[in-house]
């Protein structure tokens, strides 16, 4: 299967994964534990407190605590996988990419990787803490981010930084200043999309999804459609709202979060996720805005008038029909089957996750519906 | 007399609304929102318990009906043929399977077919499979969409 080469190596754990014994979430105790254990090696004297969970999203388990040293305290997150993650990443990967980030975009600052669990039960990257929130306070309660409201005042600070954070990441010179661990999709003008493609269809097949018709009928599309990567970016992979933090008062990005997902690609495909339905809103004039920012056609203009690119209409498509596929994967397979093998700490979070099953399955099929043109 | 699948499903919902939720520490975040995530569950559960089987029997009903549809409607070389006789075959198993299994595998099939239409189905049988799986789609989503509404993700 033509794919990059780190996911060959962590689709073989997940295939390994699914005999394993059940995953029980850490105990705070757990944590405070094998932490100290790290930081006697990686910083002897140090103090670990305050260990603290952050709740949220089942891709990680997160923890902040304090470390002090040297009569000083210092605030970090710590950022393991589950015995079973939604999907393959690498922790190390993503310390490169946020090393390269910084002074781009703002990013949270990288401590330390233990992306081969020499400490940790599984692979873990230690970060410094970044202030701010993901959603606005009273906001209710939205699992995963999924649909959040932003309101318009918020909306009207945030949606500049949003594409321009975006613009600067597919900006960012990857030719002149390589990433470690990213392989370059160049071995033809299709391998960019075929890679992705693969990716999401294997992670389906290892965790043997259940299949339905318009499911079928949307793999056997993307695989007969695949486009023409003419300019290869940077892409971050799950940017949305919901994947930054922001300053209430001020209203100004303080972290862009989630690159476990980037790698080098069309841009086209990060624009799809952004435009996916269930990350937008719909307010009471039944307009719907992208991740509560954008109208469709104001978000693709004003992409193309700031960034100087193009956008191909025929290509979004196919991203459009390849956002939803991917969160159909994620949500009918991924998620189900971190579930079923209790080998994630977030089970009831997963199986509430699969209730959007319908919502994805209705987008395919109006979006087969157009045919291979928008 | 003897306790309902409703007057259980009933308490358990109380217990963890009014007696474990409130008392659970404000640091013990996951812990509090995995309760609500389960009361949630529960509720919906609750709700669609009566209609569970009526669901799921009409749901394989619809899938049989557009199997049938394609095993009329196409026609192509060998490996098409295979994949319409193992269609044909997973809808007369599915008449005496448990629902969830027989529904697995014709939808199983009808994903092989897809397939096999693509390597020799005769010409105009691509067309002919994609129109009448979009056709029986749009409907079986709404029903699947209604079903599901009640997890507040989608604003139909």
């Amino acid at each position: 299967m033509d794919i990059e080469s780190i996911y060959q190596q962590s689709f073989a754990g997940r295939r390994n994964w699914k005999g394993r014994p059940p995953y029980r979430a850490a105990l705070n105790s757990e944590i405070t534990a094998v932490l100290e254990r790290f930081f006697a090696a990686k910083r002897p004297g140090a103090a670990v407190s305050g260990v603290r969970r952050v709740g949220g999203g089942a891709s990680k388990e997160q923890f902040f605590f304090t470390l002090s040293s040297n009569g000083q305290d210092e605030k970090y997150l710590l950022r393991m996988d589950p015995g079973m993650a939604i999907t393959e990443t690498d922790r190390a990967r993503e310390f490169t990419l946020l090393d390269a980030m910084h002074g781009i975009v703002p990013v949270p600052r990288t401590a330390w990787v233990d992306n081969d669990a020499e400490f940790f039960p599984q692979s873990a990257a230690i970060m410094h803490v970044v202030s701010g929130v993901a959603k606005p306070s009273g906001s209710g309660v939205k699992v995963s981010g999924l649909g959040t409201w932003l309101g318009p005042e918020m909306r009207a600070k945030l949606r500049d930084q949003f594409m321009d954070h975006l613009i600067a990441i597919h900006a960012y010179d990857w030719r002149a200043k390589p990433l470690d661990r990213f392989d370059v999709p160049d071995a033809d003008p299709k391998q960019a999309a075929r890679w992705s493609f693969n990716f999401w269809r294997e992670l389906w097949q290892i965790d043997e999804g259940e299949t339905r018709p318009i499911f079928a009928l949307a793999d056997q599309w993307l695989a007969d459609n695949l486009p023409d990567t003419a300019d290869l970016v940077l892409t971050h992979g799950d940017y949305r709202t919901g994947n930054f933090l922001f300053d209430e008062d001020s209203g100004r990005i303080t972290a862009i979060l989630d690159w476990e997902l980037a790698r080098l690609g069309d841009y086209h495909e990060d624009l799809g996720w952004v435009l996916t339905r269930l990350f937008g809103t719909v307010d009471e004039t039944g307009t719907f805005r992208a991740c509560d920012l954008y109208e469709r056609e104001e978000f693709v203009t004003e992409y193309e008038r700031r960034s100087g690119r193009s956008v191909n209409r025929r290509t979004l498509h196919f991203y459009d029909v390849l956002s939803n596929y991917k969160c159909y994967v994620i949500v009918a397979a991924n998620g189900l089957a971190a579930a079923q093998s209790q080998n994630n700490h977030q089970d009831v979070l997963l199986t509430f996750l699969g209730g959007t099953e319908p919502v994805f399955a209705n987008e395919l099929a109006n979006l087969l519906s157009k045919g291979a043109e928008a | 007399m003897r306790p309902t699948f409703d007057e259980r499903l009933a308490s358990i919902i109380r217990a963890l609304s009014e007696v474990v939720l409130p008392h659970l520490p404000p640091e013990a975040s996951l812990a509090q929102e995995q309760v609500q995530l389960s009361i949630g569950h529960l509720q919906i559960m609750r709700a669609q318990l009566d209609q569970l089987h009526d669901y799921e029997r009409e749901e394989l009903a619809d899938y049989t009906a557009l199997a049938s549809a394609l095993c009329d409607a196409v026609t192509g070389g060998t490996q098409t043929q295979a994949a319409l006789a193992a269609l044909a075959q997973a809808i007369s198993d599915g008449a005496t399977q448990p629902v969830r299994a027989a529904r697995k595998a014709v939808n199983e099939a009808v994903d092989a077919l897809v397939r096999a239409c693509v390597a020799d189905g005769a010409p105009g049988a691509r067309e002919t499979l994609t129109r009448l799986i979009l056709t029986q789609e749009h409907e079986r989503i709404q029903k699947d969409r209604k079903w599901f509404a009640p997890f507040g993700f989608d604003t139909l």
